[in-house]
Formats: C-alpha cells, sequence, structure tokens
C-alpha cells in the first residue's frame, strides 16, 4: 500500500510526521517550441558534465558526490520511517494521554496544534525531515545551475527531436495555484528551468518508505501503467495523461500501448521539457504539450482512456471539478477515466491524521490538500459523465479507486 | 542561484515557500545547528562513498598506503581542491546563517 504518508512523508516526520493536438502539431503558432519526429538524442552534452551512464533506464547523477548525497537523502527517510516517525508518534500519544483524549475526541486541527507544536520530539522530527528534503532540492539544484548552459543546451536540442513531441505556446498564462514550490522544491515546478530535473531525481527518495522501496525504474508508473483498465471494447487508440509532470507516466503508458497516440500535458514547461528529453532518450514516442489539465484543447470525445497522477491533490477543489469535466469531455463514449491520486472524502480523521494532513499542508507546503481531501472525488467523477465500475480494482493500493467509464 | 546561461528558461515566477524561515525547536540558533547536522552527514556519507569507490579501484591497481600518504598535490589540485572546501564548508555550515523568525505555529502569510 502506497499512501500519502508513505510516499511524502511529511506526515511521517512530522509525527515523528491541447486546437487540437495530434500529429500535426508542427503547425503551431509561429514562436512556439515544437519537436517532431527525428533521431533520438544520443550524443552525451558536453562541457565539464562528464556522462556517467545508465543505471536501468535512469541516468545516474552527474558526479559521485551528488549521487552520494541523494543516496543520504534516501537513507535518511528510511531513518525518519523506521525510528523518528515511531518516537514523534509516541510523543503525540503522551500528548494526547496527558490531555485525556483519545484518537475519537471531537478536536479540532487548531486545538492540536496548540497542544502538539510545544512537543521537542514532535519538532525535532519535523525540523530534521524538512532540513533532509531542503538538502535534497539544495544539492540537485546547485549542481544544475552550476551547469546551467550544458543542460539548457541539452534541453534545447531535444526540443526539436523526436520521436515524440514538445508543444510549448509561445504565450500561455500559468495561474498562480500552479506557482507554489510543492514539497518545498525551489521554484516549484514552473519557476526554476531544471524543475524537471529536480522532481525526477529528488522524488526517488520519495517512494523509499512504500512497499515498492524505490521509482528509479519507474516502477511505480510503469505499475501504473500496466493495471489500468480498457475501455469494454478493448480500443486504445490514444490515451491522455493529465497534469503529467515529467512524464513518467506517459511515457509507461507508451510503452505499454506502442501503437497508440499518448499525450501528457502540464502547465510545468520546465518539467514538460525534462520529460520529453527523457522520453527521447528512452526511444518513446509520447507527445507532450503545456496545457492546464481542465483546458486541453483536444477535440470531444478524442481519448479512449484518460488518466492521471498525482495531480489532483495539488489543485484547488474548482480546478479538479473542472478537470474533471473536461476528462468528461475528451473521452469518448465507453472510454476510460481513471485519475489516480490519493483516497479522499472529508478533513474528519483521528487527531494524528488530521494534524499530519495539516502539517503536510503548511510545511511540506501542499497548499492544496486540504481542499482535494475536502472533495469526495469519486463521488464528483460519478456526478460529471461517468459510470463508476462497481468492485472495480485498486491500480495503485491505498489510493482512491476511481474507475469511470464515459456514458 | 540564478543561471548565467542566456539560453530561454519557460520559467515564470514562482511563490515561494517560508520554510526557511521557519523555527521548529525554540532557538533559531539551535535549528540552525541541526541543519548543519544533516548537512554535515550528508557530506561525510558522500566523502565515505567515494572512499569505498577509491579503495576498491587502487587495491585493484595495485596502489599502496604508502604512495597514497606520499602524495604532493600540484598547485592546480590544490587549487580545485579548494574549491570543494569552499562547497564543503557552505553546505555544512551555511545554515549557520540562515535568518529564521516565523514561528511554528504562524498560518500563511497574508496576501
Amino acid at each position: 500500500m502506497i499512501g500519502r504518508r508513505e510516499l511524502f512523508g511529511a506526515t511521517a516526520a512530522s509525527l515523528a510526521l491541447a486546437k487540437t493536438l495530434t500529429a500535426d502539431a508542427a503547425q503551431t503558432a509561429a514562436g512556439n517550441v515544437v519537436a517532431g519526429p527525428g533521431a533520438g538524442l544520443a550524443k552525451p552534452i558536453r562541457g565539464a558534465v562528464q556522462p556517467r551512464g545508465m543505471d536501468g533506464r535512469l541516468v545516474r547523477l552527474p558526479t559521485l558526490d551528488l549521487e552520494s548525497e541523494q543516496d543520504f537523502t534516501r537513507g535518511f527517510r528510511l531513518l525518519q520511517n523506521r525510528q523518528l516517525r515511531a518516537a514523534s508518534f509516541a510523543a503525540f500519544e503522551r500528548v494526547l494521554e496527558r490531555e485525556g483524549l483519545d484518537q475519537a475526541a471531537p478536536i479540532t486541527v487548531e486545538q492540536l496544534r496548540a497542544l502538539i507544536e510545544r512537543d521537542p520530539v514532535v519538532n525535532m522530527a519535523s525540523k530534521t525531515w524538512l532540513d533532509n528534503q531542503h538538502y535534497t532540492w539544495k544539492t540537485l539544484r546547485d549542481h544544475f545551475h552550476a551547469h546551467a548552459d550544458e543542460y539548457l543546451s541539452e534541453m534545447e536540442a531535444a526540443d526539436k527531436t523526436g520521436p515524440g513531441t514538445l508543444d510549448i505556446p509561445a504565450k500561455i498564462d500559468v495561474p498562480d495555484y500552479a506557482r507554489h514550490e510543492i514539497h518545498i522544491q525551489p521554484g516549484g515546478y514552473v519557476g526554476d528551468p531544471f524543475a524537471g530535473h529536480l522532481y525526477h531525481y529528488g522524488t526517488n527518495s520519495f517512494y523509499v518508505a512504500t512497499t515498492l522501496g524505490k521509482n528509479d525504474q519507474d516502477e511505480a508508473h510503469k505499475s501504473s501503467a500496466a493495471k489500468l483498465p480498457l475501455p469494454a471494447d478493448g480500443k486504445v487508440k490514444r490515451i491522455l495523461d493529465m497534469g503529467c509532470g515529467i512524464g513518467q507516466l506517459t511515457v509507461a503508458l507508451k510503452e505499454r500501448f506502442p501503437d497508440a497516440e499518448v499525450w501528457g500535458v502540464d502547465i510545468g514547461a520546465p518539467m514538460l521539457r525534462y520529460g520529453h528529453l527523457r522520453a527521447n532518450k528512452l526511444g518513446v514516442g509520447a507527445n507532450f504539450a503545456q496545457r492546464l489539465a481542465h483546458e486541453t484543447g483536444f477535440p470531444d470525445g478524442h481519448f479512449d482512456l484518460v488518466t492521471s497522477y498525482l495531480l489532483h491533490h495539488e489543485v484547488p477543489a474548482d480546478i479538479t471539478l473542472r478537470t474533471i469535466a473536461e476528462a468528461q469531455r475528451v473521452t469518448r463514449p465507453g472510454g476510460v477515466y481513471y485519475p489516480l491520486d490519493f483516497a479522499s472524502g472529508g478533513l474528519k480523521s483521528p487527531p494524528r491524521s488530521m494534524y499530519a494532513r495539516w502539517w503536510d499542508h503548511r510545511w511540506n507546503n501542499e497548499r492544496w490538500t486540504l481542499e482535494y481531501h475536502s472533495l469526495d472525488f469519486t463521488k464528483e467523477i460519478s456526478q460529471r459523465g461517468f459510470s463508476m465500475v462497481k468492485n472495480a480494482e485498486a491500480v495503485i493500493r491505498g489510493y482512491g479507486i476511481r474507475h469511470g467509464v464515459r456514458v | 542561484m540564478a543561471t548565467d546561461s542566456k539560453r530561454p528558461t519557460y520559467t515564470v515566477e514562482a511563490i515561494p515557500s517560508d520554510i526557511t524561515s521557519s523555527v521548529f525547536l525554540g532557538n533559531p540558533a539551535l535549528d540552525n545547528v541541526v541543519s548543519c547536522l544533516i548537512a554535515m552527514n550528508a557530506e561525510m556519507w558522500a566523502t565515505k562513498r567515494r572512499m569505498k569507490v577509491l579503495e576498491a579501484l587502487l587495491a585493484k591497481k595495485g596502489v599502496t598506503q604508502a604512495m597514497i600518504e606520499g602524495y604532493v598535490p600540484s598547485a592546480a589540485e590544490a587549487a580545485e581542491w579548494e574549491r570543494e572546501r569552499d562547497r564543503f564548508i557552505d553546505l555544512a555550515m551555511g545554515p549557520l546563517g540562515n535568518q529564521s523568525f516565523r514561528n511554528i505555529s504562524e498560518n500563511f502569510p497574508k496576501g
């Protein structure tokens, strides 16, 4: 089971806690970055950064020190999960016991904060978790910015090559809600030219405390792609991955359905550029476009399968509702909509979980997670043109089971 | 850190997190010391991991301990090592200069 608490770990620390976008994308407006079919990237980038080879499908980090620093942060996450969280949980329980409260106690998160935030054990777990997260981002960011021209040059070259396509409009409005530094990643997904690089190497360690143990080889995304259900008629010619980030699921879907036209859309251009670069290196012809998930620009009924990976808890609730409506519009009748995200449906939970969710929101800078959890996401999908499959199987254990079929 | 490249970055301004100004341990200096500990231990592990690589390679090439002890770095090497030292110290001790003031109970800033 992969829970938000395990995957993004902040809880663990603080409690101890696409107009049509098809193959003719090359006809987009002048000034756009448009990639088309072509040779994949085989050349290493030049300059001070020397390639260190591949670890399976993961490009090894460019220096041994940087690799070791990330190895440390991964190890520290394990320490957090195995020891510091336990200590924090125990401290949390002691506070509740001292106050005569139990897990069923009717208490608000504000009241909890007043009780818990003075506990040194909980606070040490919080502080060290955040420092470890900060260190992950800083070391990665320092490296990529120190060699900025080389890495930007590499992405520039990839922008215009294939086998897949990349469409970044010359002008697009990036809404404020997408500009936050989620997971305290510096620059977030839109403000740093190497947001994709940082996200990829930084979030790999997020999986260390899950049942998967790692995601270096896209284990989570490949597993998800393999398990996503098909339309009843078995027809899968076009697939859309909404809010695709660096396109790990997009690529995995293209690998599962090599004959299908697979699109990943996201508002973060640096994320898409990295995703496109990486897809090229893997020789996977997935297409990427900078679009909002709720304004994809694709024709009505265009896709057989529409999905997303951990998008909705990163956007405001009203954007989630608009995104469901967009999914309804672009999914063909009989097509499948299966967004992958944490289980949701209410903010009432035992004190420890309630405080953990608030902590994740506040200190891991998950700005929209409380809004997400205020929604019954599954119910909202069922009320927007989808028939929910009864007794559907979980694609990822612990996530919401949301197998919608377009009516 | 701003990039010194003139190539397009396709970025827009982000809304920064205020995490680096948070105080969790009641005393900003104590928070900074803990930040140093995390960074220093990471750097120490990176060094130990590199040593493991070196020892494995050296053993295969017949490099002795005495050869290592008697090595004198060139001027270029010395300069490079100084740059590495400064990076190390910045990573390990730089957080002592953090300007932390935000109380852990604070909500998001208005605006």
